[in-house]
């Protein structure tokens, strides 16, 4: 964005709007403090705001606002087909935020909402509640940075290490923290967990330039895994998705070359590898707010999700494993 | 377009002025005023006269999505926060009897200050103030103005600008005040314009050639008798072929002169062109 065009657009959570019932609640207050020039605007019910007819979610991206709520019941959700379970039993994923800082051009939240503001469920404590219901009889394993990136919004909003440290004390339980951003300072202070895999998605710099708008660089994430490394976690490169953009081999080829160049690949715990995909839904959805080269796609349908025509993305696998391979053994590496 | 609804000739006259309007002679039930791309509307006291005539303005002269709608007048404030004169985007607009709120998106810098609005269908007085009021300044326009408004144009393109004229200790409305305050405002009320159309301009706008699909789209709907299914359909095509080759497929001119004489030749030209623009 250009100082001209940051000029006259209100800043990112230039608003909150805040659900009456949780404006006392400790999470909201601790926000809050972060945030205390932005305008406060009481609510009832966070969908007033984030289900509105009317909303221009393009334009909404370049000034999101915070909208702070209660979740109520439903705190974790079975993980879905087309996301792998690592050879994990019991995969489910939970939600207490909404919508992402970030703008991937190819993010399934922008099919998903009609919103591209951030809603925080303020009331972690009843996720925690709930999980330690479900351990009592059985496993888990838990995404919990799956519907927006966590660790990007930790500053202002520090569920990572607040999942982190509940983790801490949970035998049975193994939770994925997926990100792309490059603060890992923000937990630099906590040890390190067995059961805590920080799990961040890696692009070539072209794509990040290209698709992942705001989003840290190939080498600052790749600093931060570094350190990540260093202090002892449990780190997971996530290649995934894949673009089918104009010269994708030799771009990614490249990318490989410097990923592994830089990082200890003994240290890593895993490598998850998957193209472009999304529900034939929310793609329709994504068309009517977005034109842009991966909404525009000729992909092929399969059982309501798109993807890349068969033999395009046999070739993108195909090409990215037998590359990974020299760098990896094959049971590291799982494809979605 | 700008739509501007006022409720009285006072919050208006300083506009008109401001903006170089003229009345609009031809036969309404409003005094309606316009030049410069701005359509002002007279809407007179209440919630309902307000959402009424921001509908037939809306309605009269073809609302698009890129046009902004404003809602300028006078308000009470509750509290002693607020000064007289004080200029007030609202960024959350109550109806005191439907209970419904309305919050418009507030994406761009502005020099107001902020505060929610609840709209009566009477005028109200400190000492009849009902307990369950929500608002920080009252008015008896902002929630009619704002439900209709939201209907036909985009949320961040509808706007309540209130201007603190009493305290709701007020015994007699004075219209030159009135128009001197509005007056006042103008330098905000202006600015926060300018920044919106900027917004649509620089964010909405398409390529030139996406910008022309609506025309082709209808041509090619007039020409090849289209379904509303089909041309659904070819413009979602066109757009995506557009965005993938950077520009209208060579072929697509012949299209134009068909000469169509059964249903069977529609489907057959529909398939022919789906299949140049899936490639
Ligand atoms: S970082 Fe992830 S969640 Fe955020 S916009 Fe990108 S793809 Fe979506």
């Amino acid at each position: 964005m250009t100082s001209s065009e940051k000029s006259f657009l209100a800043k990112h959570f230039s608003h909150v709007y805040v659900e009456k019932e949780v404006l006392s609640h400790p999470v909201t207050i601790k926000i809050l403090e972060n945030l205390r020039s932005s305008q406060i605007v009481k609510i009832d019910n966070y969908k007033e705001v984030f289900c509105r007819a009317g909303q221009n979610y393009s334009l909404q991206e370049k000034s999101k606002k915070l909208i702070l709520a209660k979740k109520y019941r439903e705190f974790l959700y079975p993980g879905p087909s087309i996301c792998h379970n690592f050879g994990y039993d019991n995969f489910f994923y939970t939600s207490n935020i909404l919508n992402c800082i970030y703008s991937c051009d190819y993010c399934f939240l922008k099919g998903m909402y009609s919103s591209a503001n951030i809603v925080v469920f303020v009331n972690i404590e009843n996720y925690f509640k709930e999980i330690d219901a479900i351990l009592k009889n059985q496993s888990l394993y838990l995404s919990v940075s799956y519907e927006t990136d966590l660790l990007a919004l930790e500053k202002i909003v520090p569920f990572s290490s607040a999942w982190i440290e509940y983790a801490a004390s949970k035998q049975n339980l193994t939770i994925e923290i997926r990100t792309k951003s490059a603060n890992f300072k923000a937990l630099e202070k906590l040890k390190p967990q067995d059961n805590v895999i920080l799990a961040w998605t890696l692009s070539p710099q072209e794509i990040i330039e290209k698709f992942e708008h705001g989003t840290p660089s190939l080498s600052s994430r790749l600093s931060a895994i570094k350190k990540a490394i260093e202090n002892g976690w449990k780190v997971r490169l996530c290649f995934d998705p894949i673009l089918a953009t104009e010269g994708w081999k030799t771009i990614y080829e490249k990318f490989l070359n410097q990923v592994f160049g830089e990082l200890n690949r003994e240290k890593i715990v895993d490598i998850s590898v998957g193209v472009f995909r999304i529900p034939k839904d929310y793609l329709k959805r994504m068309k009517k707010a977005f034109a842009n080269e991966i909404t525009a796609f000729l992909y092929e349908e399969l059982e309501n999700v798109y993807t890349y025509p068969k033999e395009l993305k046999e070739d993108m696998i195909a090409t990215m494993i037998s590359r990974l391979e020299d760098f990896l053994p094959s049971y590291k590496i799982f494809v979605v | 377009m700008i739509y501007i609804v006022t409720a009285f000739h006072a919050e208006a006259k300083a506009l008109i002025e401001h903006f170089g309007l003229k009345k609009l002679y031809e036969p309404s039930k409003f005094q309606i005023f316009s030049g410069n791309d701005i359509i002002l509307i007279e809407s007179k006291e209440g919630i309902v006269k307000s959402s009424i005539a921001t509908t037939f303005a809306l309605t009269k002269f073809g609302a698009a999505d890129k046009d902004i709608a404003l809602n300028i007048g006078i308000c009470g404030a509750r509290e002693n926060t607020f000064s007289k004169g004080d200029v007030i985007l609202c960024n959350k607009i109550i109806n005191h009897y439907s209970k419904r709120a309305f919050y418009p998106d507030i994406l761009i810098k502005h020099s107001m200050k902020e505060a929610s609005i609840e709209s009566f269908m009477h005028p109200v007085k400190k000492d009849s103030l009902p307990l369950e009021i929500e608002g920080d300044i009252v008015d008896m326009e902002g929630a009619g103005f704002f439900e209709a408004a939201s209907i036909f144009l985009p949320l961040h393109n509808v706007h309540c600008i209130k201007i603190v004229y009493d305290f709701l200790d007020f015994e007699k409305i004075n219209p030159v005040e009135i128009e001197n305050l509005i007056k006042q405002s103008i330098p905000h009320i202006e600015s926060l314009i300018n920044s919106l159309l900027k917004l649509n301009f620089e964010f909405c706008n398409n390529t030139p050639e996406i910008d022309n699909i609506p025309l082709l789209v209808n041509k090619l709907k007039n020409s090849l008798h289209l379904t509303t299914y089909m041309t659904n359909e070819l413009e979602s095509l066109l757009k995506d072929y557009i965005i993938r080759h950077k520009k209208l497929p060579d072929s697509i001119f012949e299209f134009f002169e068909v000469q169509i004489n059964s249903k069977k030749e529609v489907k057959n030209y529909f398939d022919k062109l789906r299949k140049i623009l899936l490639s």
